[in-house]
């Protein structure tokens, strides 16, 4: 039982004891197919390393504490599947626009072609574009949800990325229906120019019909990263803005600051705590307890007495 | 004497002050002056009066062996530069001339530069200005030897007419993007005064800052009084740093969005002007806000009932460029840039190297016509040869019309139209395809639906929205920019 106590010992890991030992259980008894599709699923990753504090982290545990690293309670960066899967109820999520995907419009060529590198990514990711956008029930209410995925070229905003974000707010306008999005991503796409600057406008625009004349609610999640043109255009436009700890958000990147001041950024500046004390956000949430806030806040706000739509 | 202790950075105020009472009285052990000599010194604000002073001051100082000498001199050399802006808050000299007809030139504190700044030349331009040492040249021996060479002066005139014409009809990407960012191209203010026949200047975003790097203020073309909101460059050096190089922090953008409202609200039709590098990217303005500040801006100019016509007339930097940009017009300098990130950033990140910057410019296609073939601008305005700064007035003057035959054409809308028809021009920008049969194994990451099929088919409604918006769009296609 020596490794027991050694987790015993680590103690944070509570019920996660149990998941392990039943884990490797199933392991043993799953069938030679199960084993190569995991395999070749996880690519035989069964360790991840958080950034911070370098704290080595079992993959199986990890997923089930949602990437969350156990020693500083660091939020490591998660695929969107990972945040769909479990916030949104089974057997209830139906996925739009599915077939979106970028166009190369400028023909741009950097050392490699952008549309070389749209195919790599989408090879790589298992994603047509960067964000995810559907509709789904989330603890018994309907909401219009979009999850951006940094993984997909840094979670780029490009015109699909905006296309798909604009549809879906046009949907839930329509529709009625509270809007969450999940923002993650490095600012617009360099590779589109011009183009995928005006998705700001774009979205920004259809977020004046959504909450300005409809007056319906919109509720966005910063994540880490959330930089650029997302945090100046739907990221900061939530009438509730949620935060994970410890998310990065910046409108200028560190790098970019450091460079126009020619001094160095003091440690923990642009971190949802930091922007918290700013008054920048409404409130920080640790990730394993977002869908419980959302399921809350949709509550506090389905009775407002004087709502006419 | 001991009294007599200066604050660490003091300025030339303070020192003046704690300086006074040794030079009246040396009994005096009170620190600061009596209020006759405070007055006199605080009212002595031309240099002369200003400078007796000082001396006198410091001579006596000097005579009684202060105590704090060695260091008085030196904080007199580092606040002694800071004289107070003597046009501030408006000349201290009034002539006779002010006062007559409008005060409202005389209390702006942009006033043409004292001296003219040296004539600068792009890279570009190395062939004209060979061209032009010979004319000086060949003047130079007309002038010492008396012969007649105007045949000569006069075929070079004629060749730099020429070289000046080939350089400037077919000018590329990063030429145009250096003509943009040309020192003495007209900053918008120049503009303003010269299209306008009056201009009174807004300050304030009244929460407690007024950003220089954006101005704002109410002027009349042809009768008619508009709202005009820019990004102000300096026109030398002193004036950048107190511009900030036209790199508005927030509070700049809560200004610009609240003079945006100020004029929906009376009903001025609202001009904007873009010229800027991009947003601030400092720590105050992070800690204040500026993704909050830009986006606001960007959502909030969708509910502007009035016209709104954007020019962009050096370079339109990425969302601080868009903060005041989103409109139902969209017009450009034949000479000017609109870009997502500076070519130099777009360098450092795809290429990884700074030197790949003009490859940058050239794919990331920033200019005036390219920019046009996109359907993001709605209109060029063409410069006169040799870029703005060579004729800043054609320039104005050029604009001015174009802006007005814009305007007449969004003043017969309705406001409902009006902001329909700005959803629509920004709804349609994007290139973006529906994949068909997308190979599964790019998809295999996304969320597959696993609702049941009663639940339906998200289909958008052909109502409201959705159906205003396919309108919009055909008469967007269909319109004819003449009717």
């Amino acid at each position: 039982m020596s490794v027991r106590k050694w987790l015993e010992d680590k103690q944070k890991f509570g019920g996660l004891i149990e998941a392990f030992f039943e884990e490797a259980v199933r392991n043993s008894i799953a069938h030679e197919n199960d084993k190569q599709i995991i395999l070749s699923e996880n690519n035989n990753d069964l360790w991840a390393r958080c950034e911070n504090c370098g704290n080595m982290l079992h993959i199986k545990f990890s997923k089930q504490n949602k990437s969350v690293c156990e020693e500083r309670g660091n939020h490591l960066s998660m695929d969107s599947m990972e945040r769909i899967e479990p916030s949104i109820d089974p057997n209830t999520w139906i996925p739009l626009d599915e077939d979106t995907i970028s166009k190369d419009v400028l023909s741009f060529c950097d050392e490699e072609s952008y549309e070389n590198r749209l195919i790599r990514s989408q090879e790589k990711t298992g994603l047509p574009e960067a964000v995810q956008t559907g509709i789904g029930y989330s603890n018994g209410t309907l909401i219009a949800p979009g999850v951006m995925d940094f993984q997909f070229m840094g979670g780029s905003m490009g015109s699909a990325v905006g296309e798909k974000i604009t549809r879906l707010i046009e949907y839930a306008t329509q529709k009625l229906l509270p809007l969450v999005l999940v923002c993650a991503s490095g600012g617009a796409r360099m590779q589109e120019g011009t183009v995928s600057l005006m998705q700001m406008a774009k979205i920004s625009s259809a977020l004046h019909y959504y909450q300005v004349q409809k007056k319906l609610l919109y509720i966005s999640i910063l994540t880490y990263p959330t930089t650029g043109g997302v945090t100046a255009s739907f990221g900061m436009l939530g009438d509730i803005i949620i935060a994970e700890s410890k998310a990065y958000i910046a409108f200028a990147g560190k790098r970019v600051i450091e460079e126009t001041l020619g001094q160095k950024v003091p440690d923990g500046f642009q971190l949802a705590e930091a922007l918290f004390e700013n008054g920048l956000l409404d409130l920080i949430v640790p990730r394993i307890l977002i869908k419980g806030v959302l399921s809350e806040i949709s509550d506090l706000y389905s009775s407002v007495p004087y709502k006419k739509n | 004497m001991a009294a007599v202790i200066l604050p660490q950075h003091s300025s030339l105020y303070s020192v003046k002050t704690s300086l006074a009472p040794p030079a009246r009285t040396a009994s005096s052990s009170k620190i600061g002056v009596e209020t006759g000599d405070f007055t006199i010194l605080h009212s002595s604000k031309n240099g002369v009066t200003n400078d007796v002073q000082l001396r006198s001051i410091l001579r006596n100082a000097q005579v009684k062996r202060c105590r704090m000498y060695s260091k008085v001199t030196a904080m007199l050399k580092r606040g002694g530069r800071k004289t107070p802006d003597k046009e501030y808050p408006w000349p201290q000299k009034m002539r006779p001339q002010d006062l007559i007809g409008s005060p409202l030139p005389f209390l702006s504190r942009f006033k043409p530069l004292p001296q003219k700044s040296k004539p600068v030349h792009l890279p570009f331009e190395l062939p004209l200005v060979d061209i032009q040492k010979k004319i000086h040249e060949v003047r130079e021996l007309a002038d010492s030897t008396g012969m007649d060479f105007s045949m000569q002066l006069n075929e070079l005139q004629e060749k730099y007419e020429e070289v000046r014409r080939d350089l400037y009809t077919h000018l590329s990407p990063i030429q145009r993007l250096s003509v943009a960012r040309h020192p003495s191209r007209p900053t918008c203010l120049d503009h303003i005064l010269t299209i306008t026949d009056k201009w009174l200047e807004l300050h304030g975003d009244r929460a407690g800052f007024d950003d220089p790097a954006i101005i704002s203020g109410i002027g009349k073309i042809d009768g008619m009084s508009f709202m005009f909101i820019g990004h102000q460059k300096g026109r030398n050096t002193k004036e950048n740093i107190y511009r900030n190089f036209a790199m508005p922090t927030p509070n700049g953008y809560r200004k610009a969005l609240r003079m945006m409202q100020h004029a929906a609200h009376h009903g001025f039709p609202i001009l904007t002007f873009v010229d800027t590098p991009g947003a601030y990217a400092g720590i105050q303005a992070e800690e204040r806000g500026q993704g909050e500040a830009i986006a606001r801006n960007l959502r909030e100019m969708f509910g502007l009932r009035v016209p709104i016509i954007t020019t962009v007339i050096g370079e339109g930097g990425s969302g601080g460029a868009l903060a005041i940009g989103c409109c139902d017009k969209m017009l450009m300098l034949e000479n000017s840039v609109y870009y997502v990130a500076s070519p130099e950033a777009c360098a450092a990140i795809l290429w990884k190297k700074a030197a790949a910057a003009p490859k940058a410019t050239e794919a990331m296609r920033i200019t005036a016509h390219e920019l046009m073939k996109m359907d993001i601008v709605d209109d060029v305005i063409p410069e006169p040869l040799g870029g703005a700064h060579s004729d800043p007035f054609t320039t104005s003057m050029n604009m001015k019309k174009v802006i007005m035959k814009h305007m007449h054409e969004l003043l017969k809308v309705d406001p409902e139209p009006l902001l329909e028809r700005r959803f629509a021009k920004f709804r349609k920008i994007g290139a973006h395809q529906e994949a068909v049969n997308l190979d599964p194994r790019m998809k295999r990451k996304m969320k597959p639906r696993d609702a049941p099929p009663e639940m339906g088919e998200p289909k958008l409604l052909t109502s409201s929205v959705r159906e205003n918006l396919e309108f919009n769009l055909k008469a967007a296609s269909t319109a004819n920019p003449s009717e």
